[in-house]
């Protein structure tokens, strides 16, 4: 079996004052091509951890993670992050802000401009391009976020919780452009969350994690037709299997 | 406005009442004709003042900017300097005017020398902190989007340091201006410094107050058009600080 995102026997150990922190053990996962993988959790679970990972933004400790067929010592060409609080550059236009990725990997001017002109229609941000990220509200700069991920064409899209700071509107509406957006590009995309509900709408699959330290604890598939109706029963039925599987605690909202 | 009207009514009073002689506190209407009579010394002594500060503060700008980022961005260069900036800073430049004097003797080296010195600290400290505080997410997006570290510090550090140091370039610019007139007091034959001190010599005092009002003026505009410069470069602020 062949995946494209491929975390094997990973584990994550900090240096911390106290001694030595173990956020992460034994991670075996897989995500295949087109799929829509969640990674479920309560805070502290290391799923934010693992997602870095896998963005080659952090070592790991032990284990490997193979990204594209190859195993992986820093980003890779073929992933792009979005972070919750959207790591927009403020000094920057939202042009210049979508253009960076391209940027960095020396693509000339007229490109760039044309390629971050197509992202800026798909996440629905024309007329915005001279705007700073100051002047746009939570959503919008999200959208920027987004449309500067998809930029380079990733073949997997990784998002750290990329809605956990707007309003419950806000969200829902981003929520569905996201799947819009999906199923348009087809990409792969690893998504971060600690809302049951949002799981539960967007994935194909939801990978449910476990705290200290952070393990895989349930793989559960989501098979109901999109768009999904929060009040229907399959959906509550998964949502009450995951509340299950995330322990005691329950979801968090 | 109101205390500087108030200081000029003040003076004035004092005048009339004579508590000093008058060679001693000139009347303000005396001071403002002084500006007239010497018009043409002063603004030749103000520029020869504006001019070591321009040199030695770009200099330190020169120095202190690329030196500063990259202090800020490398922590290994940032231990290997850290003890060094602690000690030179903490000498006043201008107890540097007797050994700049040996060393450049007199005129606009020792000057020069100075300015640098005293404007060099502010602005590498104001751009290493200003490094440092950069957002942590915006060094990930550039590390995911594997940018080359030239286009990280030209596109990303440098311009998130730019407000901290537009601040460590007023305090340079004070800082300098304040040197230039003790260093011109002592170390060289030109500018106001040297020009009030020329004046209590001879006596004319309305030229030592002349002067201190053109120095206090010029220190303000200095200032004020490096905020107008911040306020400028730094619009994409607006929103995200407040003042």
């Amino acid at each position: 079996m062949s995946r494209f995102i491929e975390c094997i026997g990973v584990g994550k150990t900090y240096a911390a004052k106290t001694g030595p922190v173990e956020a992460l053990r034994g991670i075996d996962i897989g995500c295949s091509e087109g799929e829509f993988v969640c990674l479920l959790g309560l805070s502290g679970c290391g799923k934010s951890t693992l997602l870095q990972m896998i963005a080659g933004l952090e070592p790991t400790t032990t284990g490997q993670i193979v990204v594209a067929g190859r195993e992986l010592d820093g980003p890779s060409p073929a992933t792009s992050i979005v972070f919750q609080d959207h790591g927009l550059f403020p000094w920057m236009t939202v042009q210049r802000n979508v253009e960076f990725n391209l940027k960095a990997r020396g693509v000339a001017r007229a490109e760039r401009a044309a390629r971050a002109g197509e992202m800026l229609a798909l996440t629905g941000l024309e007329g915005f391009a001279e705007r700073y990220p100051h002047e746009l509200s939570g959503g919008m700069r999200q959208r920027v976020g987004i449309a500067r991920a998809l930029t380079t064409k990733p073949r997997a899209l990784l998002m750290d919780e990329p809605f956990g700071a707007l309003d419950a509107q806000t969200r829902g509406r981003l929520q569905g452009e996201l799947l819009d957006i999906w199923e348009r590009q087809r990409t792969t995309v690893l998504f971060v969350t600690h809302s049951i509900d949002e799981a539960i709408f967007l994935a194909d699959r939801i990978l449910v994690f476990t705290p200290r330290p952070g393990r895989l604890s349930a793989d559960v598939a989501v098979e109901l037709e999109r768009p999904r109706d929060p009040r229907s029963s399959g959906f509550l039925e998964i949502a009450r299997a995951l509340r299950d599987a995330l322990g005691t605690e329950g979801g968090s909202e | 406005m109101v205390p500087l009207l108030g200081l000029l009514v003040l003076w004035q009073v004092v005048v009339w009442a004579e508590v000093y002689p008058s060679v001693l506190l000139p009347s303000p209407g005396k001071v403002a004709g002084a500006f007239g009579q010497w018009g043409g010394t002063i603004a030749a002594n103000a520029g020869a003042s504006l001019l070591r500060v321009l040199v030695g503060v770009s200099l330190a700008f020169a120095v202190a900017v690329p030196a500063g980022l990259l202090i800020g961005r490398y922590p290994a260069l940032d231990r290997l300097t850290d003890w060094s900036v602690q000690i030179f800073r903490a000498v006043p430049p201008i107890s540097l005017i007797p050994l700049a004097m040996l060393f450049f003797g007199i005129g606009d080296t020792p000057a020069i020398v100075l300015i640098f010195l005293s404007a060099l600290w502010p602005l590498l400290i104001n751009t290493i902190f200003g490094v440092r505080g950069i957002e942590r997410t915006l060094l990930k997006v550039a590390m995911a989007a594997r940018a080359g570290e030239l286009l990280i510090l030209r596109d990303i550090i440098l311009p998130a340091a730019t407000p901290s140091i537009l601040t460590g370039l007023r305090l340079a610019i004070g800082g300098g201006w304040l040197t230039v007139v003790t260093a011109e007091m002592i170390a060289v034959k030109s500018g106001l410094g040297y020009m009030i001190l020329n004046a209590q010599m001879t006596f004319r005092t309305e030229l030592i107050f002349a002067g201190i009002i053109v120095i206090g003026a010029i220190g303000l505009l200095g200032d004020q058009a490096v905020r107008l410069l911040r306020a400028r470069v730094c619009r994409w602020q607006d929103g995200l600080v407040s003042g």
